[in-house]
């Protein structure tokens, strides 16, 4: 099978998953009993603001008319408004997401080039001093309160060590963001040449990086070591020491067969972690789309909820995609072949 | 020419029980044998006698908790039991080589077979990529794959059991092994594919004047492909000599009656266990280990049986045996 091939029938495979998540964005106000134009109006509506909201959502049809209505106004981008700021709620989300990726891709990139190291070598002196160790640690990483973490690297990196800048945005408040490209400052600084930007975004984005690192790092380093550790019990593995490869080479054998579930799992984490890099967001006043969702969450913005939701849900759709390809390109059974 | 001898070996598991008391399963009892160049030694035994175990002892693959607490392995004038695992693991793949059942899930999925078998080459022999390629390829088609050049660039799972297997022998003697073991080499694979892969094994053993020890549960098996036979019991080997000696004449019990319970040219039957229950490792009976399902045994065999010598070398372990 091609990857083209492949490709387009991933992507059919995932139609039915996205009219799912469809209606469960759509359900999502009509449950709970509360009068959902009500809900999507926002506390603040006039009478004839509620009714104009009724008849644009056609509630006085059936359900599934509604229910039609709904993709088919999400399906040309109208994603309804928010009632805290009156703008479509299209927009906000769209603007807030390269925030929210910046801080997700290095966290889980830091997160990866840590973990995946660390539970590798773990599996390979299992029980231990360096195992014991990084399963604890891994454990601490599992408890610790996001919320908390965040203030604690805060309490000591900045207001004990003073290394690190107060949590205050993306930028330091007397640096002028640069032009706006991809959507991040540090990137958006490089490509312009704005050094002094560039700078101050990244000593920005060390602290919460750290915290979502630490975060998505546990899980990971769990579950390569896991994966290492039943790789080398496997046939193929016995059979290379029995031919007397270097200890280097067995290894190397192990961990590219421990790649490809260890990438899948990632892959996984990456839609939970959304929802935890909200409070790290909450924490540094990040200012991305885990923050917006949250606030939206708590004051009851549900519009903006809905979008929310339905972002974060075709984002694990897509991971999902780009997890398989990835395994497609990496395994030979799928065809593909490194 | 004497390849291989093996003394008094002695292999345990030894581990500690949930109350702290250490236990101890006394898996090899002092297996002895040798083995002379150009000659195929058949090991048989039922399940769990620890066959594979000898293998894997004389190869230096056990893993904790198993250990070789007592016995000599010489191979080419040096004790493979108290190597250094370093040393030993250079002699793997390269002067001693494993031939193991299961070959399609002994590869790694990840590479192409050419890869694979070059880099068993250069583990072992300073080749740069092209000449341990080639190397490959002339294997593959020393071991009878047709296009080799193709085969070397397929992927394990497009391979047949039987031609993995081919592989499997291809990558053992790429650096030319003087000592081959192979542990059930055709168990699961097609029967008309199992006579293929043993007469591959039995030729390139003769062409290059190998020593060979073939592990089976088929003594059709043995009766075709070796020269020799060894049979185990409890980690303990009862009686050895040739092969068509001990199947013609059966002389110790356990041999009596594993041959009596194989109808010619059948097979055992993997994992059956004839006549009784198999010894319990931890609390072997003294003397022969075989006197509970013995039907001759006496009060006698609860002394360690001596070795009795038959006709044309054989030995023979046990009490109630005439010297011929
Ligand atoms: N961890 C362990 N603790 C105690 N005994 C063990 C352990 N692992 C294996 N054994 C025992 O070691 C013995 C030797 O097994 P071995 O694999 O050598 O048998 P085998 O003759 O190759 O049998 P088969 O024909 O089934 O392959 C078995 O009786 C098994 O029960
Ligand atoms: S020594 Fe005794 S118990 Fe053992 S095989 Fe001979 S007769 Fe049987
Ligand atoms: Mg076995």
């Amino acid at each position: 099978m091609t990857l083209s091939r492949f490709l387009l029938r991933r992507l059919v495979f995932s139609v039915p998953v996205v009219i799912g998540v469809l209606f469960f964005t759509f359900a999502l106000v009509r449950i709970g009993g509360q009068d959902p134009v009500a809900l999507l109006a926002g506390p603040t509506a006039t009478v004839q603001e509620i009714e104009l909201v009724r008849r644009e959502l056609g509630l006085d049809q059936p359900f599934f008319v509604q229910f039609a209505i709904y993709a088919q106004k999400v399906l040309s981008f109208d994603l309804g408004k928010s009632w805290l700021s009156n703008k479509p709620v299209l927009g906000e989300l769209l603007d807030r997401l390269p925030v929210t990726f910046e801080l997700m891709f290095w966290g889980i990139l830091l997160g990866a080039l840590v973990g995946i190291p660390v539970g590798l070598h773990a599996a390979f002196r299992v029980d231990r001093a360096f195992d014991q160790i990084s399963r604890f640690v891994s454990l601490l990483g599992f408890s610790i309160p996001t919320y908390w973490l965040g203030l604690v690297m805060l309490f000591v990196f900045f207001f004990l060590l003073e290394w690190a800048p107060p949590g205050m945005g993306r930028i330091s408040l007397i640096v002028t963001p640069p032009p706006r490209i991809t959507g991040s400052y540090l990137i958006d600084g490089l490509l312009t040449a704005n050094w002094e930007a560039a700078h101050s975004a990244l000593s920005q984005l060390v602290l919460p990086v750290i915290c979502v690192a630490i975060v998505a790092s546990a899980p990971i380093i769990k579950q390569t070591r896991a994966m290492a550790i039943e790789v080398l019990g496997r046939d193929y593995v016995r059979l290379a020491r029995a031919a007397g490869l270097p200890e280097r080479a067995v290894r190397g054998i192990v961990w590219r067969n421990a790649l490809v579930p260890v990438a899948t799992f990632i892959g996984t984490e990456i839609t939970g972690l959304v929802g935890t890099a909200s409070l790290i967001e909450y924490v540094f006043a990040w200012g991305g789309m885990g923050q917006y969702g949250l606030h939206a969450i708590t004051s009851g913005d549900f519009a903006v909820v809905q979008g929310y939701v339905l972002f974060l849900a075709l984002f694990s759709v897509l991971v999902f995609v780009i997890v398989d390809v990835l395994g497609f390109l990496l395994e030979p059974r799928a065809g593909g072949g490194s | 020419m004497t390849l291989l001898t093996v003394e008094n070996l002695h292999t345990h598991f030894v581990s500690r029980s949930l109350d702290n008391e250490i236990r101890v399963a006394r898996a090899l009892n002092g297996v002895g044998f040798s083995l002379e160049r150009g000659r195929i030694l058949g090991l048989v035994g039922e399940t769990g006698a620890g066959k594979s175990l000898t293998a894997l002892s004389i190869m230096g693959l056990l893993k904790p908790p198993a250990r070789i607490v007592e016995g000599r392995i010489d191979f080419e004038g040096r004790d493979l039991a108290a190597m250094p695992p370093d040393e030993l693991n250079r002699l793997r793949g390269d002067r001693l080589a494993l031939i193991v059942q299961n070959p399609r899930a002994s590869l790694d999925p990840l590479a192409r077979i050419g890869e694979q078998l070059a880099r068993v080459h250069r583990a072992h022999r300073k080749a740069d990529v092209a000449t341990a390629h080639r190397r490959a390829v002339e294997m593959l088609a020393a071991v009878g794959l047709p296009d080799p050049e193709r085969r070397a660039r397929s992927w394990p799972h497009e391979l047949s059991g039987g031609m993995a297997q081919r592989v499997l022998i291809a990558m053992a003697l790429i650096n030319e092994p003087q000592l081959v073991i192979a542990d059930e080499p055709t168990t699961g694979l097609d029967v008309t594919v199992q006579a293929q892969i043993l007469d591959l094994i039995q030729g390139m053993v003769r062409a290059r004047g190998l020593g060979a020890i073939v592990i089976t549960h088929d003594l059709g098996v043995v009766a075709h492909y070796c020269d020799d036979i060894a049979v185990m019991y409890a980690g303990s080997i009862v009686e050895q000599g040739a092969t068509r000696d001990v199947l013609a004449d059966p002389r110790h019990p356990y041999t009596i009656n594993l041959v009596d319970s194989t109808p010619e040219r059948l097979k055992i039957g993997s994992g059956r266990v004839f006549g009784g229950a198999p010894p319990n490792l931890f609390a072997l009976p003294e003397g022969c280990h075989y006197r509970l399902r013995c039907p001759r045994a006496t009060g006698a065999c609860a002394a360690p049986p001596p070795w009795v010598a038959g006709v044309g070398g054989r030995l023979t372990r046990c009490h109630h045996l005439e010297p011929r």
